[in-house]
């Protein structure tokens, strides 16, 4: 009979859980999302992009900009990050939310009464970080987190960086078969797919680029580049030329199809080129299941944190 | 999946092992079975293995009282890499035969060694390790014998020539910890392996992908020995050029997402002087600088006195705990 209780107790917790409702972060940011498209409960965004696109400070901007409180034009949300490589560098993270603290309080009378670090502080309280170091880690750790979803109504954001860190051990501990070799992911994305559900929170990954994309389009235009076959060179030089200046040269999807499904906004990064005052620029480009078209933006990285152009 | 033991935790006992493997389960997977026994095994389980979320202002006191920044002995590269190399991160020194980053690599060292007085590991997987180069490093820092051999035994030296054995060293460091794993005494507080590429290049490639498995397996440990003993990792790596003709880091672009900083160096082309030691170092990767910064300096600085550099004592870097 016991058991009985527990299930029933389970069920109405997650029945208030769901109610009560986590905050939408329709708004998160305008300049990335397409109008009225941004993530909200139930989306998946995944970030894309080369080594040094601009990811990891764009997820910096983001998730400062949720645990900020709402005087300070934040979402006061509390976010879970989940760091699978290591790639966590809280010193920069908060140099970003010192920026963004100390460039609103100019506005602001100087009889404010809490120290910056006291807000710095209180920021923080918002943000848990836990690090995962294997694909079967990650799945347990996603487990236990139910637990905290369903105690914590405030925590709407879970940052998992990057979701496809484990993707070669994986592979090569699945052997031949392909099925064994996503089978973590698959779990972790159908856990997901669960908690998105049950706990309507917003998920942002990120994923590293590294197959290249030598897709349909690729010869399409190599066909309209081809001089002619009396000139095999020049026309191995032009294919090279045009490879290395295609931005989507390196945007193949290539983790299993549980997670594709899942993923409801994509953003691909890249590297532009440098400005004359020696700024690099990179490049956002959006596309979502629910709109048509992709909403681009660009930005440069300074000292506090992502501009956008 | 963990493969469940009698002993693994309270409540998971022999006879209930059994009972679940005559059900057909035999990694923990979930049932209505026994509900009681095993939502306790699932409990205690997860507790074991899971990993539990920091909040992120106790992180964030952690790192301000643990991290240390290591000057690596050149100005021009501090300046590069924001003062020196922090604990906790994985810098990377990519450059083609001939530019210098197992000189610096051994500058680094002695810095440490002797400057700071700290022990440093130094896996060398070339073979390019020469302990009379060190000595003469040490020689120009200081006349007392004494002090270049104490200096000379805090850096201790692992050699492998093939991934097996650098994964066994680093395996071996993250189980024993760097202390006993360092028989010089002292505070570990750098890691240097020279050179990554030479015993993952040869590896990578073909149709298999045990190479690349193998590397994301090094990337994870120096990670972790980097962040749970709070030193920093230093690598060196070759370079390549791509599509463009530009320079960058070897190994491929798994890789090139796995350090935190990434240095460049390359051999200054000047007209007329042929056998030059002087450099350029590039930051190409980096969190806290603008990219593409470069920086001259002279591969022999090491082997000069301070007077004969700057005429004032070195500082010590240390204490420095949050970059300016």
């Amino acid at each position: 009979m016991g058991h009985e209780y527990i299930m029933l107790f389970c069920f109405f917790f997650q029945l208030f859980a769901r109610l009560e409702g986590r905050r939408s972060l329709r708004d998160i940011e305008p300049h990335i999302f397409p109008d009225g498209a941004g993530p909200v409960q139930g989306d998946v965004v995944e970030f894309h992009g080369t080594e040094g696109s601009g990811k990891t400070e764009t997820m910096y901007h983001l998730v400062t900009h949720c645990i900020l409180p709402a005087d300070r034009g934040g979402l006061e949300v509390e976010v879970m990050y989940v760091d699978t490589d290591y790639h966590f560098d809280m010193l920069r993270l908060v140099t970003v939310l010192e920026q963004r603290l100390g460039e609103d309080a100019k506005g602001e009378d100087s009889g404010a009464a809490v120290e910056p670090e006291e807000r710095v502080r209180a920021c923080l309280g918002r943000l848990f970080v836990v690090h995962c170091s294997s694909s079967v880690q990650l799945l347990l750790t996603l487990h236990y987190l139910e637990n905290t979803f369903c105690s914590r109504p405030t925590l709407c954001l879970l940052v998992i960086d990057s979701i496809s860190a484990f993707y070669w051990v994986d592979r090569s501990g699945g052997g031949e078969s392909v099925a064994k070799q996503e089978a973590n992911l698959r779990k972790c994305s159908e856990l997901l797919d669960r908690l998105l559900r049950d706990y309507r929170i917003v998920v942002f990954a990120t994923t590293h680029a590294i197959m290249r994309n030598y897709g349909h389009s690729a010869q399409a235009d190599l066909a309209a580049m081809t001089p002619g076959p009396s000139e095999p060179s020049s026309s191995s030089s032009s294919w090279r030329q045009w490879s290395s200046s295609h931005a989507s040269n390196f945007d193949k999807a290539y983790l299993s199809r549980a997670w594709q499904r899942l993923v409801t906004h994509r953003v691909l990064f890249s590297k532009g080129e440098v400005t004359k005052d020696r700024k690099q620029v990179f490049s956002a480009a959006c596309t979502t299941t629910s709109t048509r078209g992709t909403k681009c933006s660009s930005f440069c990285v300074m000292e506090g944190g992502v501009q956008f152009l | 999946m963990v493969v469940l033991r009698d002993g693994m935790c309270p409540g998971l006992s022999e006879e209930l092992v059994v009972a679940l493997r005559a059900a057909d389960i035999t990694t923990g997977t979930w049932t209505n079975f026994a509900f009681q026994a095993l939502l306790a095994i699932r409990r205690v389980l997860l507790a074991q293995h899971t990993a539990f979320p920091v909040s992120g202002a106790d992180l964030y006191e952690d790192l301000l009282s643990s991290t240390a920044i290591l000057s690596t002995g050149n100005p021009s590269l501090d300046k590069l890499l924001d003062s020196g190399l922090y604990t906790g991160e994985l810098t990377e020194l990519a450059g083609g035969p001939g530019s210098g980053k197992t000189q610096v690599c051994f500058g680094v060292a002695v810095n440490i060694s002797y400057q700071l007085k700290q022990s440093v590991i130094y896996v060398d997987s070339t073979g390019g390790l020469s302990a009379s180069r060190l000595l003469q490093m040490l020689q120009a820092k200081s006349c007392n014998i004494e002090e270049q051999m104490e200096a000379l035994q805090r850096i201790q030296v692992f050699p492998v020539f093939d991934i097996f054995s650098l994964l066994g060293c680093l395996h071996h460091f993250r189980c024993v910890g760097l202390q006993q794993a360092s028989a010089g005494g002292g505070s570990v507080k750098a890691v240097i392996v020279d050179s990554v590429s030479a015993v993952i290049s040869p590896i990578l490639g073909g149709k298999q992908n045990e190479g690349m498995s193998m590397m994301m397996q090094v990337a994870g440990l120096l990670k972790t020995i980097a962040k749970d003993f709070n030193v920093a990792v230093l690598v060196t790596n070759t370079v390549t050029r791509d599509g463009n003709g530009q320079l960058k880091a070897g190994m491929g672009q798994t890789w090139s997402h796995v350090p935190r900083i990434r240095i460049l160096l390359q051999r200054l082309e000047r007209p007329g002087s042929t056998c030059s030691s002087v450099r350029t170092a590039t930051l190409a990767k980096s969190s806290r600088q603008p990219c593409h910064l470069k920086e001259e300096f002279d591969l022999q600085c090491w082997g000069r006195s301070e007077e004969q550099l700057y005429g004032m004592s070195g500082k010590r870097k240390l204490e420095n705990t949050e970059p300016s």
